[in-house]
């Protein structure tokens, strides 16, 4: 391989990174107070509000039923507002974080579900108000479950990142299309999968390791 | 320092309503050790909800150490809530955190500062007797250790009441123990006000002063725990009593037919039970120069209900019948535990 294919190799690489990392920051913070919400608005927990938590829940379900290449194409003037462009790996950046957003909210939800109610109960008992529980009994509680949720989530993106890349969000993805299958380039398609597969063994290995350390049970 | 008045907790499902209290009064003195016993579904995991009003009642008053609680907003509540201690079946440890952060879990909450939380948890795992403990996570613990944990975290905010919700029914008979001898023991050094749900018997016997049988969401009898073993008013009473002092007669009555009154040459079957210094009373030697009969002692039994003795026989008084007779009345007459079993024919014994 050529020194000039492998500097777009890492250039490539290096875009997905870049796209994942921020499209994944911001579905974490936007993602996880959502969980939150739709634990504790739920019926019976400790901030009941079932109208916002039917609203919160349609949405969420909504754009995850779009798959995401039509997401992608679907928000473009949204993406022209909010980034400037509808191409480019900032582009790119929008409807990642539209797609992870409700994805991490549920994984939340779901591991925030799994703490015992006992212990929302015991705190009640001590006290605790509820943004007291959420910050210092559901989440910590739940951490080691909503590690293995964001890992999760962000190798989905990895995989997202690879589909932007097919209307011009730059990264692998794109390198893979316009070299490996509309050049031919047989050695640049294998080197991109293989990067693929090492980057998404390694976020696995890395989550699996942070919620082994986290976890005390 | 607990007064209930007239709880009464619906709670509404899909498939009507459930009526889990039904009507509840108690008066819980400060410093005494109040027991409430039921079976499963009997309302008794409500009640004790309803003190610190983890579950609000539908209707009635709660007033702890002379406030309301019924009435009172959310924000007032949690300051109330501090100031009374609870402990469960399953502990409720945070399992992120270690015994020490456990402990000082409800300081936080309180927002007091790193150094009070250090004088103020030490020596709680001091007196739970985990001192050693205090890095460890509550995953290393047994249960019973768990439950101290539990224990001295309730206590951490210096509580004047501790409510606990079946907090030795996860616990081998052993633990059990011992975690009634620290609840009793942290009862007299600090005066604590304690509220015990169970459906064990053998929690109520060992260190209660006072107890209420709940049945059906009604409390269906209450008094001092030596009342309720001497004299048991009701059939659930009774079931409960009988889990811990055996009231079953020995196997060789098994085949013998009893009559409830009695008949020409007829031995009397009794139960008596004895408390504290009536048990030194030589009721028995004076029953027979007395009355001039028999008494056989078939089987007997000495326990004691926290401090005090308590025993229990079962005797056989032959004799004449007229004396037979006269010493029931004597029996009767003296504060002593009474139960005629009945009357069994002389030749129907055979084991004599």
């Amino acid at each position: 391989m050529s020194q000039e294919m492998l500097a777009l190799l890492i250039e490539a690489l290096w875009e997905t990174l870049y796209m994942v990392a921020v499209s994944a920051g911001i579905a974490t913070v936007i993602g996880v107070p959502l969980g939150v919400i739709l634990v504790a608005t739920s019926r019976g927990h400790i901030l009941q509000n079932l109208w916002l938590n039917r609203i919160l829940g349609y949405i969420a379900n909504a754009t995850r039923s779009t798959p995401f290449i039509i997401l992608m194409v679907a928000i473009i003037p949204l993406t022209r507002v909010l980034a400037g462009t509808s191409i480019g790996t900032n582009a790119a950046i929008v409807p990642l974080s539209i797609a992870a957003i409700p994805f991490v909210g549920r994984v939340v939800e779901s591991a925030l579900r799994e703490v015992d109610y006992g212990l929302i109960e015991a705190a009640q008992a001590m006290g605790a108000s509820p943004f007291q529980i959420i910050r210092r009994v559901l989440l910590p509680e739940a951490m080691p479950s909503i590690v293995l949720g964001l890992t999760l989530a962000v190798i989905s993106l990895i995989g997202y990142s690879a589909m932007a890349g097919a209307i011009g969000g730059g990264g692998l993805g794109d390198l893979a299309i316009r070299f490996g299958y509309q050049r031919f380039r047989v050695d640049v398609m294998i080197s991109t999968v293989v990067i693929l597969i090492a980057l998404v063994q390694l976020v696995q290995t890395a989550g699996d390791r942070v919620s082994q350390r986290l976890n005390k049970k | 320092m607990i007064e209930l008045k007239n709880l009464q907790k619906t709670y509404q499902g899909d498939n009507g309503s459930l009526e889990a209290l039904r009507g509840v009064s108690a008066h819980i003195r400060a410093g005494e050790i109040y027991g409430v016993i039921g079976k499963s579904g009997a309302g008794k995991s409500t009640l004790i909800r309803c003190i610190n009003m983890l579950e609000r009642p539908t209707t009635g008053s709660v007033i702890v150490d002379g406030e309301e609680l019924t009435t009172m907003p959310e924000r007032q509540l949690r300051d109330v809530r501090k100031k009374i201690g609870m402990i469960f079946q399953h502990f409720n440890l945070l399992s992120s955190r270690t015994v020490y952060d456990n402990v000082a879990f409800p300081l936080e909450l309180a927002g007091k500062t790193a150094s009070e939380i250090e004088a103020a948890v030490a020596p709680l795992l001091e007196l739970v007797g985990l001192a050693d403990k205090r890095n460890q996570y509550p995953a290393q613990l047994s249960g019973g250790q768990k439950q101290r944990v539990g224990i001295a975290r309730a206590l951490a905010n210096r509580p004047k009441v501790l409510l606990c919700d079946e907090a030795t029914s996860a616990l081998d008979p052993q633990t059990t123990h011992s975690i009634l001898e620290l609840l009793k023991d942290i009862n007299q050094k600090f005066n604590l006000t304690i509220v015990i749900i169970t459906h064990e018997m053998q929690v109520i016997k060992e260190i209660c002063d006072r107890v209420a049988v709940i049945e059906n969401g009604l409390i269906i009898e209450e008094g001092t725990v030596i009342d309720l073993f001497v004299r048991p008013q009701t059939a659930t009473t009774k079931d409960f009593i009988r889990t811990i002092v055996s009231h079953d007669l020995p196997d060789i009555f098994a085949d013998i037919p009893f009559s409830a009154t009695p008949s020409p040459g007829s031995n009397l079957m009794l139960r008596l039970s004895f408390i504290g210094t009536s048990a030194n009373e030589p009721i028995i030697a004076g029953l027979i120069r007395r009355f001039n009969v028999d008494v056989n002692i078939l089987f007997g039994n000495i326990d004691h209900l926290k401090a005090t003795p308590f025993g229990t026989l079962l005797v056989e008084v032959s004799g004449e019948d007229a004396a037979i007779q006269a010493a029931l009345q004597y029996l009767q007459e003296i504060e002593l535990g009474i139960e005629v079993i009945g009357y069994v024919a002389r030749n129907a014994r055979t084991f004599n």
